[in-house]
């Protein structure tokens, strides 16, 4: 391998350098396989086993050698919890069929392997309840995701594994079928509103410790599919699986169902305030209880009559007016604060399994959380509201939460990177960005560390914006892109996506355009470490 | 024979390398491979030939070679070596492709054993070489091939299906490059004949008989349809007819027959005795074979000028030409520089100068000295060869840096550079992309010394991204294409936004789903390279992943002519654009990109094999072995006793008469047995203006394709020499074709093309509106049944029966991608220049879900403007004037701009 003469050749200009370098090389012949070295302006630049270096047609260039020093000087692996960015891909959420086998097995496959050339880090891989668990309790077919997993691991990616405890619409993946069987004698299994429609793709939080899973409680089944994915996947935790996110709710996140669901309006580009849901039996329940126990059992029996319909703005009914709103009486405060922690006490209990269980592993373990940025700059902030943060002009609602996160030193992952206030429908009162930053104050307070993602690869100047949101001051630990499939790869698409991953890079090897000189090394170095954006694994 | 006296000294290739005297005298020989053939001098012929296989074989051997070039280069560039300012030093392979002569011999002779006969096939040329063959037994009808019996296999043979065999050759003596099979068989057996193509697996070219098989009769009464090999030749009517492989030419010439006279050499056996006669026989046959040669240049600085002095020096025999410049600096922007020019340099238009290298001494290569200023910073260079063809450095100029050492350096540093950067220079030297652990080991070393050349290391490192870009667009792509395939055409979401109930119908072979964007997927010349299918093949994710749903490919067929619509043997779909197995491979490979596959289907007319008792060629041969009622009555060329025809009469061929049940039967089952056997999922009917549409609908309903288009083209009309505006009458013609179909076919909408050539060539964009406000050619009154094109194989490509404005294409391409009608893409603008336009105007079409019935509403039709607004999804003008969709609901925004073209899309 070319390795070793790089090493003493080097040496013999910054021998001090020499026991670092060799540390750096042993650690990627023996621990990753195929590892990304450095890049430079439009340049992909790999290092891997030498047969590697033929079949995937890969090269890594001088660039990359001059700018060892600076990593040499710096323990690789320090050099990647300094929160230096990592960027994944997620996989199509039918990655794995119904039936455990892959879809689209070799489009994945090109796919990874032009991922990996483009210098990519992992991929996502959301692991389904419903298709693991499908069709007995306890009876886990891993088959599917472990064929991926092997897959990923092939190529060289990282993994971040998504244990969905949810379903999915669109492509249609139900919960299992013996949860779904359940829940059709028990229909208060799920979330429900006020009009008493039930939302069937996850269970209702209320339900969290009640044994109505064939004498289990959902908690208990979600750590047995926990701990049985942890067996199965011993051998690919903490080497080629390096994050794991646990669903909390909703579209994995944790919220509660407040945006409408069903077929939403035509032309309608704004999103409405949504709904609460806290109409199912048992939420009602502890509403009661909860408003007994304050001494105000009238405010127990139900939700707020005076909150708009799903796709309603803000005013159209008292609840989040502005001025004068019910949200701001005392009952208001009674319900919201009730409300969102009934979520943060959910969030627990998910994300405290979780790292239990994970403890013992390498795995960082990540949760996530929505950005409901539509009308966050009225005074109540309803879509927040509903979905269950309690977040207003007057208090901020994210503290918890992150509070929440850190105290399960779990990461925590934040979407809408790709969003800008501009591109925000006007009428919308929308702010992503000051959503964003606010929240990530929050994580930056108790150290809790960002995952970004993307809501929408078509955003329009998406690439800019999460390229805005990653640099500078905002450290994340990692960026998904969502989501692997056929726009993915279109023609349309794909190069905008190649030239972001470049641009990514161009910034990180700015120095290296440098004058190669002595000193000019020294300043790279400090230059490297201010750097938030390293996309290398190094 | 000639060649067993000099096997000794070929048997090892690498001879070559050693300057031993023996080489010398071979080297000498090699350089007059250029030479044409002496016909007087035979036997040259074959040390000639022995010479370039070796050289041939010395391609994969590249390091081998130079280092021998390098000791012989040793000598002569000795100031160089010695002189420790070479500051620069590289070898550039380089590849030439050679056409080689050799012969290929067929002998029949008696084996010793007096009983069995003996059948040689050989061929001097080096090659991976197969026979390909089979027999005719005796009252055999027509001409196909049938499995020979098991005892007349040669060991090593493997059945290809149940017709062929394939044998490969083997050298006839160690060291020789004689290839050769044999083949004994019993004279009485029933065996009539036996047929043979030779095939190189290496270039995977087809080396057949004039353009047929070879054919060696074993009884004399057979009819010798002119590829009879040892017979007298008739030149019956085919061998004008046929064309040639590009990769193999067989001479037209009478062949060489060796040491037999003429009468001797056919077997004239006697009918009742059936006594065979040996004979022997030569086929000239000639070979492109690829060749790597080195180009080598060491760069110095002259201590006393400080002028700088470039040595060339080159293996590639015969004149070579250096057709080179100068730059000043990394735009590479060619000058020529002033002062005296070196000998037998002339000047080649204001940008270049030529000048003939040197013949080294001992005859292997030449070389050349060039003097240049020190205020230039790089020389340039291709090289030419002498006949025409040029080489180039990975597709680009030779890059010779000049400046960047120049400054004074340490004595020492500058030794040390020079070695490392020559083991640089071999490393990096390899073009193969594969080779990239040698480029990565050089660069490194050139990171040490920190001297080498920056720019040739720009240019590399610049080169060995772009190719990691292309395999990623590639895997893109090929992950695109499989994606998409598995995506329903239009999604739930898709129907319900369209929410009016435009949904279209569905599918039915007139139309496709209604979104099909269609790819003609070869052209006129297409055949040429015997292996198109394989062509294609690799491009299948690409084609995918543009947009195309379908791809039209070329008539399958057996054929007389190479292009493939003079059919014969319906059920032979070895062609000249490759086997039956290739076309299998390429349509699974099209079927998983998401393509559907559309065959070429010849049903007007059909080659005969046979004569009739008048010497008219109307009788048929093969699986459908129809006889002249199988012929119109109408075309008295032909004879046929069929009905009259039910449309137009193509001439050159008998034209077939539908009417007919048995014909109508046999055509189905051959369209089913396409679908079954091929897996076309529809057809490209040719010509059908030759015959009733209602029996297209008759197939059509038979063989339920996804899709069919017919090719209905006539002429418009025009009114003194100039083209009427009116075109009703020339698009009724084919919607009358269209109604008789039953609407079950498409056809080629001829009329827009048409007048597309008026608009485009006299700038009359009025045209483009009927008097009702539509489109004037076929997609304005039936436009899920129009496909719309351009240019096809016919009128463009190298025919140019109808060609297309020039340099007007992509206005072309605006208005039919972004219309109504089913769209279709010429190869040769695909993949030409114009390609990425036109795959951004697929991919608007597709993204505003476009389809065959979209409405459109014209908006401008003036003189030097056309502008329309599509399912007010898309709006877009073509020519030079100005137009600006109005916002009003929809807000638009520019989409695609190009010359005299523009579209947007509502936003």
């Amino acid at each position: 391998m070319g390795v070793s003469m790089i090493g003493s050749s080097q040496a013999q200009i910054r021998r001090t350098e020499l026991g670092y370098r060799d540390f750096r090389f042993c650690f990627g012949k023996n621990d990753e396989r195929n590892r990304i070295l450095s890049r430079k302006t439009n340049h992909v630049c790999f290092v891997g086993q030498s047969n590697r270096w033929r079949n995937s047609r890969l090269q890594f260039a001088v660039k990359v050698m001059k700018a060892e020093p600076v990593l040499a000087s710096k323990p690789s692996i320090r050099s990647k919890s300094l929160g230096s960015s990592r960027l994944f891909v997620g996989l199509p959420l039918d990655a794995v069929s119904d039936c455990n086998t892959i879809n689209h097995a070799r489009a994945i496959s090109a796919g990874l392997k032009a991922l990996k050339l483009l210098g990519v880090e992992g991929v996502e891989m959301p692991v389904w309840w419903g298709i693991v668990e499908k069709e007995v309790n306890g009876e886990y077919n891993w088959s599917g995701y472990l064929a991926l997993a092997e897959m990923v691991q092939k190529v060289g990616l990282k993994l971040h594994v998504s244990l969905c405890f949810h379903g999915s619409k669109q492509p249609k993946i139900p919960l299992p079928n013996w949860v779904t069987q359940i829940g059709a004698s028990q229909p208060d299994l799920f979330f429900t509103d006020r009009s008493g429609q039930r939302y069937k793709d996850c269970l209702s939080l209320a339900v969290d410790d009640l044994a109505i899973l064939n004498g289990k409680t959902p908690i208990q089944v979600y750590q047995e599919f926990c701990e049985g994915f942890k067996s199965t996947f011993s051998s690919f935790l903490g080497s080629t699986i390096t994050g794991i996110s646990v669903g909390l709710g909703p579209d994995g996140e944790l919220r509660y169902p407040s945006q409408s669901h069903h077929q939403q309006a035509k032309n309608s580009r704004i999103t409405g305030v949504g709904e609460f849901q806290c109409y199912d039996r048992n939420m009602l329940n502890y509403l009661k209880q909860h408003a007994e126990a304050t001494g105000n059992p009238l405010w127990g029996l139900g939700g707020p009559h005076d909150a708009p319909g799903y796709d309603q703005s803000p005013s159209s009914n008292n609840f989040f007016k502005d001025h004068g709103g019910s949200w701001e009486t005392p009952y208001g405060e009674f319900f919201l604060s009730w409300y969102s922690s009934q979520l943060i006490s959910h969030g627990n209990r998910l994300l405290s399994l979780a790292s239990s269980t994970f403890s013992d592993t390498t795995a960082s373990i990540y949760g996530k959380i929505p950005l409901m940025h539509f009308w966050n700059r009225t005074r109540s902030h309803p879509s927040e509201l509903t979905a269950g943060f309690y977040n207003t002009i007057n208090r901020d609602g994210y503290e918890a939460v992150v509070e929440m996160f850190a105290r399960n030193s779990c990461k925590m992952i934040l979407p809408g990177m790709d969003l800008s206030d501009e591109h925000q429908p006007h009428e919308s009162l929308s702010s992503p960005e000051s959503l964003i930053a606010q929240i990530r104050t929050g994580c930056r307070k108790h150290k809790v560390e960002v995952s970004g993602e993307n809501l929408d690869s078509r955003a329009p100047g998406g690439y800019e914006q999460i390229r805005k949101n990653i640099l500078g001051e905002n450290l994340v630990d990692s960026i998904t892109y969502q989501r692997m499939g056929a726009y993915f790869f279109s023609p349309e698409h794909f190069p905008s996506f190649t030239e972001f991953v470049r641009s990514l890079n161009q910034h990180e090897l700015h120095p290296d355009d440098l004058p190669q000189e002595e000193e000019v090394t020294s300043q790279n170095l400090n230059l490297t470490a201010d750097s938030s954006m390293h996309m290398q694994a190094a | 024979m000639a060649t067993v006296s000099i096997d000794p000294l070929l048997q090892n290739p690498r001879l070559l390398s050693c300057p031993t005297p023996a080489a010398k005298v071979l080297l000498t020989i090699s350089c007059s491979f250029t030479s044409s053939v002496n016909s007087r001098n035979r036997k040259q012929l074959l040390p000639r030939l022995v010479v370039s296989s070796c050289n041939f074989k010395s391609r994969r051997r590249i390091h081998a070679v130079r280092a021998s070039s390098s000791s012989v280069d040793a000598a002569l560039i000795e100031t160089f070596e010695s002189a420790t300012d070479i500051f620069y030093k590289e070898t550039f392979p380089v590849k030439r492709t050679e056409k080689l002569e050799g012969k290929i011999f067929i002998r029949l002779d008696q084996a010793k054993d007096q009983k069995n006969w003996e059948l040689t096939v050989g061929c001097s040329l080096p090659g991976k070489w197969i026979l390909h063959w089979g027999v005719s037994y005796i009252g055999d009808q027509g001409s196909e091939w049938d499995q020979p019996p098991k005892g007349m296999r040669p060991p090593g043979s493997v059945p290809i299906k149940d017709y062929a065999i394939e044998t490969p050759l083997k050298k006839a003596s160690k060291g020789s490059t004689f290839h050769e099979v044999k083949i004994d068989f019993n004279p009485s057996s029933a065996i009539a004949a036996i047929h043979f193509v030779l095939k190189d697996e290496e270039t995977g070219a087809w080396y057949q008989h004039r353009g047929r098989d070879f054919k060696v009769a074993l009884v004399d009464y057979l009819e010798d349809d002119g590829n009879m090999v040892g017979s007298k030749r008739g030149f019956g009517i085919w061998s004008g007819a046929l064309g040639q492989l590009s990769s193999m030419i067989l001479k037209s010439e009478e062949s060489d027959s060796n040491g037999q006279d003429n009468s001797s050499e056919c077997i004239p056996p006697k009918k009742d005795n059936r006594q065979l006669e040996g004979f022997y026989e030569e086929q000239h046959v000639t070979k492109e074979v690829a060749f790597g040669n080195l180009v080598s240049v060491a760069v110095r600085k002259c201590p006393e000028t400080a002028k700088n002095i470039l040595y060339i020096d080159t293996d590639v025999p015969g004149d070579v030409i250096l057709h080179w410049g100068v730059c000043r600096d990394d735009a590479k922007i060619w000058e020529i520089p002033s002062g005296p020019q070196p000998p037998e340099t002339t000047q080649f238009k204001n940008k270049a100068l030529r000048t003939l290298l040197q013949a080294k001494v001992n005859g292997n290569g030449s070389q050349g000295i060039f003097t240049i200023d020190q205020e230039f910073v790089g020389f340039l260079f291709v090289v030419k060869l002498n006949d025409n063809t040029w080489l180039k450095f990975q597709g680009n100029d030779f890059y010779i840096p000049l400046s960047q050492f120049s400054s004074v350096q340490d004595q020492q540093d500058q030794t040390d550079n020079s070695r490392i950067s020559e083991k640089t220079a071999e490393a990096n030297g390899d073009p193969s992309p594969k080779v990239y652990t040698d480029g990565i080991i050089s660069e490194i070393r050139n990171l040490v010394t920190g001297l080498s050349s920056e720019h040739g290391q720009k240019t590399k490192t610049k080169e060995a991204q772009e190719s990691i870009l292309q395999e990623i667009e590639k895997l893109a792509a090929e992950a695109y294409s499989i994606f998409r395939s598995s995506v329903p055409t239009f999604s739930e979401e898709a129907v319900l936004e369209a929410e009016k109930p435009i949904t279209p119908a569905q599918i039915c072979p007139g139309t496709g789903t209604g979104f099909e964007i269609l790819c003609q997927g070869f052209n006129w010349e297409s055949h040429k390279s015997g292996r198109w299918y394989k062509e294609i093949k690799d491009k299948a994710a690409e084609i995918s992943s543009l947009g195309f749903t379908v791809i039209w490919l070329p008539p399958p067929t057996e054929s007389v002519s190479p292009e493939g619509y003079m059919p014969k043997d319906l059920y032979n779909l070895n062609s000249r654009y490759g086997t039956i197995d290739e076309l299998k491979e390429l349509v699974g490979t099209l079927h998983k990109v998401g393509l559907k596959v559309l065959g070429d289907v010849v049903l007007n007319h059909r080659c005969a094999h046979y004569q009739n008792q008048n010497g008219v060629w109307n009788i048929f041969g093969g699986r459908l072995n129809w006889d002249d009622r199988a012929i119109v009555a109408d075309d008295p060329h032909f004879q046929g006793r069929g009905n009259k025809s039910s449309g137009d009469n193509f001439h050159a061929a008998p034209n077939i008469d539908h009417s007919q049940d048995f014909v109508r039967k046999d055509i189905k089952e051959w369209l089913h047995w396409l679908r079954d056997e091929i897996g076309y999922d529809g057809w490209r009917l040719d010509f059908v203006r030759g015959f009733w549409g209602g029996y297209v609908k008759d197939y059509l309903d038979a063989s339920k394709p996804y899709f069919a288009v017919g090719e209905f083209w006539d002429s418009l009309s025009y009114t003194y020499g100039e083209m009427d505006y009116n075109q009703d009458a020339h698009r009724q013609r084919i919607v009358d074709w269209l109604n008789a179909t039953n609407g079950t076919a498409g056809a080629f909408d001829v009329t827009t093309k048409g007048i597309l050539h008026a608009v485009l060539e006299r700038c009359e964009y009025w045209r483009l509106s009927d008097p009702k406000g539509k489109p004037p050619g076929v997609v304005g009154w039936w436009p899920s049944r129009a496909v719309t094109f351009i240019e096809n194989h016919d009128t463009g490509s190298t025919q140019g029966h109808w060609r297309f404005p020039r340099e007007k294409e992509m206005q072309g391409y605006a208005y039919i991608l972004t219309h109504p009608g089913t769209p279709a893409v010429f190869f040769d603008h695909l993949f030409s220049h114009y390609r990425s336009e036109i795959a951004a105007l697929i991919s608007l079409r597709n993204r505003n879900k476009i389809h065959c019935r979209s409405p459109v509403k014209i908006v401008k039709a003036e003189r030097d403007v056309y502008a329309a607004i599509i399912d007010e999804k898309v709006a877009m003008k073509i020519g030079p004037g100005h137009f600006e969709p109005q916002n009003g609901p929809q807000k638009w925004a520019p989409a695609i701009e190009g010359r005299d073209y523009k579209a947007w899309e509502a936003c």
